[in-house]
């Protein structure tokens, strides 16, 4: 029975903060209380918990536009958060945790404000059909959240510029992203503002769990606490863990052979490639590993590297064209 | 729901099962692959890591929902159990024989609960 409502709105737009200021709000709240947390990120890709960075985003182009990743704790696919997105989480003791309810509210606040929207199922809240937020759940013991995503005025065009959504030939292990149909809330209430919404929610929440929420005051937050979990959420052992290591692979047949690529990567960059092939011209197979290590895991710096085998008949220039094809195709596959 | 009267259990819906001197297998109990749904995915740590009694090893993950595992030794990791990496719904078809992983060096295993008391903790949660 939830009997103590609480909120707080994240005046942070740095997704490492605010992922740490979650997990912080999860493990304090109380047996009997409900927390509800509202916070958007600036630029930034968020990878569910046991997804590839390496095969969901486009990391290179990530770090080149100053954007972010981050993993949260949660389950499903990856989403890019811009400043026209809301987040909000609902944080509870397992006892409570309510998802019907809990979707209850936002169904609410989205009335308050004139549109009209279904739940489609636990994960996402539709209108007209088309996804404007997903949701995600996570449990720790008796520690349950419940967050999704609202989009309200995000770029659309900028949804999918940093994902792999369909990169069905970067094989690895891991959870995969599903391209969905978006809108954005805005298109259907054109005064619609962040502030707005976050009202509305506020407003919703309590109403559908009849209590006045209190706001959680920074001075009550423990500082020291959240500056740690920022810095595990901001590392790279959580972002790109090892065990993704050797698990991006591109394979092709071609008229001289089949070639099959294993990419080991830390941080982005190739620590070590394995090449195998059944082309006659292994010389040029045997080149591959040599010339990619160290290099960054994006489209130019690999074909790069592949100009610097040195050709010495027709053959091995088809082979290098052919492979230059194969590197385009996987990492541009979206 | 099942709950195998061999087997020893933890409030957190972990079962253990005693495979040797100091050496045990540890998975997820029926109720709590009947309570996640159809897994997606399972994280496991790697042969040789600690793990410590009542901290997370591992998660499993089911739509869009995460859920952690936690050990209820200390102990090392003696193996894993790979085939659930390709099969995560193994767990979902026989939860008690889809063990996740195998840990040794098993310092002390009280607090466990017997059958009959996790029975109540699922009585209690359901």
């Amino acid at each position: 029975m939830i009997r103590s409502l609480k909120y707080i709105i994240s005046k942070n737009t740095v997704p490492y903060y605010n992922l740490a200021l979650e997990e912080y709000l999860l493990f304090s709240t109380e047996p009997d209380e409900m927390v509800f947390y509202l916070w958007q990120n600036k630029n930034t890709v968020v990878i569910g918990r046991n997804q590839n960075p390496y095969r969901e985003c486009k990391i290179s182009d990530i770090k080149k536009d100053g954007s972010h990743i981050v993993r949260r704790l949660s389950g499903g696919g990856a989403v890019y958060h811009d400043s026209g997105n809301l987040n909000f989480t609902f944080l509870v003791r397992h006892e409570n945790n309510d998802v019907n309810k809990q979707l209850s509210v936002i169904l609410k606040a989205l009335q308050l404000l004139g549109i009209n929207a279904q739940a489609s199922g636990r994960n996402d809240i539709t209108v007209d059909g088309k996804k404007f937020s997903g949701n995600a759940f996570y449990r720790s013991k008796d520690y349950c959240y419940h967050h999704g995503t609202l989009l309200i005025d995000v770029d659309i065009e900028n949804l999918s510029k940093y994902l792999n959504v369909s990169a069905s030939k970067l094989k690895s292990k891991g959870v995969s992203s599903v391209k969905s149909r978006v809108a954005n809330l805005k298109d259907y209430k054109k005064d619609l503002t962040i502030e707005t919404v976050k009202d509305a929610l506020l407003s919703a929440v309590s109403e559908v769990y009849d209590l006045a929420p209190q706001r959680i005051l920074d001075e009550e937050l423990d500082k020291n606490k959240i500056r740690e979990l920022e810095n595990k959420f901001s590392s790279n052992y959580f972002i790109y863990p090892n065990k993704f290591n050797y698990q991006i692979e591109m394979q092709e047949r071609f008229p001289w052979g089949e070639i099959q690529l294993l990419f080991n990567l830390k941080d982005n960059i190739i620590e070590s490639v394995r090449a195998y092939s059944d082309a006659l011209d292994e010389q040029f197979i045997l080149y591959i590993p040599e010339v990619m290590k160290d290099c960054l895991f994006s489209e130019t710096s690999l074909i790069d590297a592949i100009d610097k085998i040195p050709l010495k008949n027709e053959l091995s220039h088809q082979i290098a064209t052919d492979i230059k094809e194969l590197i385009i195709k996987n990492l541009n596959e979206s | 729901m099942k709950i195998l009267k061999d087997l020893m259990y933890t409030k957190t819906h972990e079962w253990i099962k005693m495979t040797g001197d100091k050496k045990a297998k540890i998975g997820l109990t029926d109720f709590a692959q009947d309570s996640l749904g159809s897994l997606v995915f399972v994280n496991l740590p790697e042969v040789g890591d600690e793990v410590s009694k009542d901290d997370s090893f591992g998660d499993v993950e089911s739509v869009k929902a995460v859920s952690d595992v936690f050990s209820p030794v200390n102990g090392k990791v003696s193996a894993i159990n790979e085939e659930l990496l390709d099969s995560p719904e193994k767990i979902n078809e026989s939860a008690y024989d889809a063990w996740l992983i195998e840990v040794e060096d098993i310092e002390e295993n009280k607090d466990l609960l017997t059958p009959e008391q996790y029975e109540k903790v699922c009585n209690e949660e359901a």
